[in-house]
Order: structure tokens, then sequence, then C-alpha cells
């Protein structure tokens, strides 16, 4: 998944950004608001936003975002502990609410539930015929076997079973798969899609010409995909 | 802590003086009366004597001759009945009763010549010259009949007064509660009273007299707003200050778990363990310091609220039978630092039970103390008297039971260790643990 995290702590945006990173993920790290609009136009697959900024309120930033309709997956990670914090970061558009400290595993889970729920797909694991993708675990299998997939091989899986049903543009995908280093690596995509079509058949990730990449076998949502 | 209600009431105290007073003013009162109509009544009984005698003159002097002439002492009681007499007595030798009335004495009334009025121990009589033979003319009234007279006059007075004192009193005794009134509704108005909702006032006084304590109350109530904002404002300050950097030793150390070969792996472990345990210290102190200020109780799962609470290499296992309320993340900070004790004393598993309802019991394995150090523990956990004497632990899970009206009890157990969160007032300090 591409993450944006909205963090000014280095100690903790820096541990977060590597934990997450190390998860497969790839990770986008703003420090103050003002740094988000280096990421203007770039699609992600959730935020992670702190509450308290240096320039301003984290959770103004997410109204904001809300109020434009903007609907990507936001967890608010803030040492506000109170009933009525909690409440008012969920009724500001947050999806989640993490109180600082906690462990960056049950962000990690926190991540993946959210963004399956935002998918559509309230359970972890996701069928495309013979290939079951479980977002929970982390894992795919093909019939009854256990495949092993690098972690960009994931993060592109990832990307398109949390979108399955819809064509993913190839520059959406590039950047939630590759970040930044969409640029440098043009190509590193197709070597990813191709390596994940020799893993788990040719016909698991479909290429619509001139438009982008697709689930095969996955109608208009996860749900008629085989949601289990 | 309980507050005894004091014995000494305003309402009673002023009952009882006006009750006394009541009591004394009657009396005065009723004596002035009866000395007023003593002193009129005898002035009056005297009239009629003087008047009757004056009546008896005429008749008297127009027969002139003896009736009767009786000497000796025993004619001198009254005879029969009657209570109004007279005498027409001869004091020219010794003294002759001449004529009487029927059932006057037989002897006369007076020895010597004694016009006017006179008191005798039976008689009051009145004395008149009777202007030939040196004869007086008695005429003489019981002492009995005018004792009965002033008797009749002071139980007609004291009948009148009585009900008007009584009246009076009931009177005094309602008005008192009624003035009394306003400082019961003061009372209920304080209780209702919430200071820290904003806008929050008491309200105008009643009476002048409880201006001032409105006034004061409502002091009160703002520096009790101030203080209270100012505290809020304090941990939220120190929440971020200290919450943040928690999480980020925690996730530095989690990628460092991750990327540190594995010969550093276990040293890794137990840093990333301690700074854990610091984390829920740190979150239970930072959560007591609110706890005053928003209790939010709830119905409590105890399954789902331990479920997470484990910490890593310690069995807790739950058997809830009782109805448990309380404010979740007060008793997640309580029940954390609590598991955490047991671990670090050598527990593998930790029971967590429900023996009454609102009591959570929590029994380990862990190697325990004997009698004596936990005596001593709850001694100090019962004077609030933490500092040197109790863990951390202890002391935390004793403040959040008590934020909810309990009490933190150490348990008599054959083995390991056991504490009860009373997460209402003690019932029962005695029961032994099963």
């Amino acid at each position: 998944m591409r993450l944006l995290l909205i963090e000014d702590d280095e100690l903790l945006g820096e541990g977060l950004r590597d934990f997450l990173r190390a998860d497969g993920h790839v990770v986008d790290w703003a420090r103050r608001l003002g740094d988000i609009d280096a990421y203007r136009g770039e699609a992600f697959d959730a935020w992670l936003v702190d509450w308290q900024l240096p320039d301003g309120s984290g959770l103004d930033w997410l109204r904001a975002q809300r109020r434009r309709g903007a609907t990507t997956p936001a967890l608010m990670l803030t040492a506000r502990d109170l009933l009525a914090d909690r409440l008012q970061g969920l009724d500001g558009g947050a999806d989640d609410y993490l109180v600082k400290p906690f462990a960056p595993e049950e962000l990690s889970a926190r991540l993946r539930a959210v963004c399956r729920r935002s998918a559509g797909a309230a359970a972890a694991r996701v069928h495309f015929g013979d290939v079951a993708v479980d977002l929970a675990a982390r894992g795919v299998w093909l019939g009854a076997e256990r495949v092993e997939l690098t972690a960009r091989e994931w993060a592109v899986l990832e990307a398109l079973t949390l979108r399955a049903g819809r064509i993913v543009a190839k520059t959406e995908l590039e950047g939630l798969v590759l970040g930044f280093d969409a640029v440098l690596a043009s190509n590193a995509l197709e070597v990813h899609v191709s390596s994940l079509r020799r893993k788990l058949g040719r016909e698991v990730v479909e290429t619509v010409r001139g438009l982008g990449y697709r689930m095969a076998g996955a109608g208009p949502g996860p749900a008629e995909a085989g949601v289990s | 802590m309980t507050v005894a209600v004091p014995k000494q009431s305003i309402s009673s105290r002023l009952l009882r003086a006006l009750t006394l007073w009541a009591l004394v003013w009657c009396v005065a009162l009723a004596l002035a009366v009866w000395l007023a109509v003593h002193e009129e009544t005898e002035e009056l009984l005297d009239d009629t004597l003087q008047a009757t005698a004056e009546v008896l003159i005429g008749p008297l002097l127009a027969d002139g001759a003896p009736a009767a002439a009786v000497s000796g002492p025993e004619g001198l009681k009254a005879a029969g009945s009657r209570r109004f007499v007279w005498q027409q007595v001869s004091h020219a030798g010794p003294a002759v009763v001449v004529r009487h009335s029927v059932g006057a004495p037989v002897l006369p009334l007076l020895a010597t010549p004694s016009p006017g009025f006179s008191s005798l121990p039976e008689w009051r009589v009145y004395g008149v010259a009777l202007g030939r033979d040196s004869q007086l003319l008695y005429v003489a009234q019981t002492t009995g009949e005018r004792s009965e007279a002033m008797a009749e006059l002071g139980f007609a007075v004291l009948l009148a007064g009585l009900p008007m004192g009584l009246l009076g009193l009931l009177w005094l005794r309602m008005r008192v509660r009624q003035e009394l009134a306003p400082l019961l509704a003061l009372s209920q108005r304080m209780a209702d009273h919430d200071p820290l909702q904003p806008g929050a006032t008491l309200g105008p006084a009643q009476h002048a007299e409880l201006h001032p304590v409105h006034q004061a109350i409502d002091a009160l109530a703002a520096r009790l707003v101030q203080r209270v904002a100012q505290e809020r404002a304090f941990t939220a300050h120190a929440a971020h200050a200290l919450r943040t950097p928690l999480a980020g030793i925690d996730a530095q150390l989690a990628v460092a778990l991750r990327e540190a070969p594995p010969a550093l792996q276990p040293r890794l472990l137990r840093v990333r363990e301690a700074a854990t345990r610091l984390q829920r210290v740190v979150v239970g102190l930072l959560t007591l310091f609110r706890s005053g200020l928003e209790l939010q109780r709830e119905p409590l799962n105890l399954h789902r609220l331990v479920e997470r609470l484990a910490p890593e290499g310690l069995a807790v296992r739950v058997q809830a039978t009782q109805p448990v309320s309380g404010d979740v993340d007060l008793l997640t900070a309580a029940l954390l630092n609590l598991l955490d004790n047991a671990q670090r004393h050598g527990a593998q598993e930790v029971r967590i039970s429900t023996p009454a309802p609102e009591v959570l019991r929590l029994h380990d394995d862990g190697e325990g103390a004997d009698a004596a150090r936990r005596q001593g523990w709850q001694a100090a956990l019962d004077s609030q008297d933490y500092q040197g004497r109790t863990g951390l632990g202890l002391m935390l899970a004793d403040l959040v039971a008590r934020a909810h009206g309990g009490r933190l009890r150490l348990i008599e157990t054959a083995s390991g260790f056991a504490v009860e969160l009373h997460l209402a007032p003690l019932l029962d300090l005695n029961q032994p643990e099963t």
C-alpha cells in the first residue's frame, strides 16, 4: 500500500516509516501540513495523520479533505485520549483512531482492516478463481499451495486486490507501489506484474490495453470476486 | 470518605429554645395575670361585704330587741354550709352576739370592737358601728369560699392561656421550618449543581442571609473551573510530551528488532518489554490524573477488556459471573499494572474472577507475600499513605478503585497473590479467598 504519514515527531515518524516500509508498504512522510503540497495529485491507499502538527491541526486538514470529497481511508495518530477527542476525530473524517503510545504492529493491522473495509471487503481473504489473497495475513495461495511473493509483488497484488472490480491506471499503480521511485524506474511495474503472473498464472492480472490493470475473475467489487 | 451527619440541628435547637422560651413566657404571663386578677377579686369581694353591711344596717337599727345571746368557744365554728354570715355584737361589756344570721357562729367573730376589714383564719370580716350601745355589725365570708372563687378564676385564666400557648408553639414550629426550608433548597441546588458545565451558576438566593453563601459557592466554583481548566491543559501537554516519544521508542525498537542480527534480538526484546511497561505506567498515571473529572462508567465485557492486556508470557483466564461496570480506560490502566506486577513477581498465570457484583478479583500463581507484608501494604492502601510503602501498581489500582467509590483489598490466599478491586463501596471485607 502507498501511505502518506503526517507526523512531526522525528523519532516516531522515522520508526513508523521504516517499520511500514519493512512491511512492504510505500511510505511518504510529511513532517508538517505544508509538506503535503508536494504530494498533491498523488494517490494513496491511506493517510496516517497526527492531530497536533507544528503548522496546524491534522484533524482540520482531514476535515478539509473530506469536504472536498476525498475518500482515502485515514487513521488519526494522537496523544489525545479523551472520549470527546476520539469522537471528534472519528466524526471529523477519521476511519480509525489510535492513541499514542501504540505498537506499530497494531497500527499495521488496523491499517489493513481500514483499507479492507474501505475497499468493501470486510473479510480478510479474497478469491480470484484459484487464487486466494489474505490481506490480513499478507499471504497468497494458489489452490492449496502458499505462494511466496517479494515485497513489491505483494504491493502490486494488494493494490489491485483492494481495487478489485475496477481498472487501475498504470500511473496510479506505479504511484501506489513505487511511490516517487516510479519516475526513476518506469518499467519496474511491468517487471513486478510479469513476475506475479508467472507465480499465480497469466490470467490473474489482466491488462486492459491503454487503460491499466485489473484483477481477473473479479466482478464490480470484491464481494462478487468471492469474499470469504 | 464518609462524613458523619452532625447530631446538632439548627431546626431542633431553635425549636427547643423557642419551646423553653414559650413555657417561661406562659408561666410569667399567667403569674402576672393571676396577681392582677387576685388583687381585683379580693377588692370585689371586700366591696361585696361592705355593700352587704350597709344594706343590713337599716333593718337592724329599726328592730332593736336582741334575738340571741350565746357565749362559749365552740360557738365560733360556722354552722351548716353557710359561707356568708352576719353578727350584731355588743361590746358594752364582754363581747356578746346580740343577733346573727342563720348558720353564723354563735360567739362574736371579733372579741374587740374592730370596724373595717379584718382577716381571721376562717373568715374575712367587715365591721361597721351600729351607733348605739357600742354595738357593731360584722359581715363575714369564709376564706374557703374566697379561695374557691380565686381558684376558679385561676383555672379559667389557665384554660384560656394554654391553648393560646400551644397554638403559638405550633405556629412557631411551622415558621421555623418555613424559614429553614431555603437551606434545604440550597443543599439540593448544590447537589444538582455542576460548576464544570458552561455558564453554570447557583442562581439567585432565596433570602438576603443566603446571598453571601451563594456568592461564596459561585466564587469557589469559579476557582474550581479555573483549576480544572489548568489541569486539563497541563494533562493535554503532558500527554503529548510523554505519549509521542514513547510511541517513537516503541516504533524504533520494533524496526531494530527486525533489522538486528539474531544475537542482539533477545536484548532488544527485553528493552522493548521494559519500554512497554513504561508505557503502561505513564498511560496509567496520565489516565489517573484526569480520572476525578470524567469517570465514564459502563458495563464491562471482561473477556474483551482483558484480551489485549495480557503481557507476553502471562496466561490470563477470565471467569466473569457477576456484573461489573467501570471506566474502561481507568480499569485498563489498573489491570495493566496489576498484571505487570504479577509477571514481575514470578506469575505464569492470573485468574480474573468476579466474586460479587462490582468486584474484580485477580489471583496469580506467583511468589505471593507473607501475611505481615500484605497487612503492611493493606494498611498503606487504607490510609492512602502510599509513598515508600506500596509499589506503583497497587497504588494505581487503589486510586482507580477509589475513583469508582470502592477500594483495593489484598486477600489472604494459600498460594500466590490475590487482590480485589471493589468498584463500589465495600460490602464484606472479610470474605476469604476460595
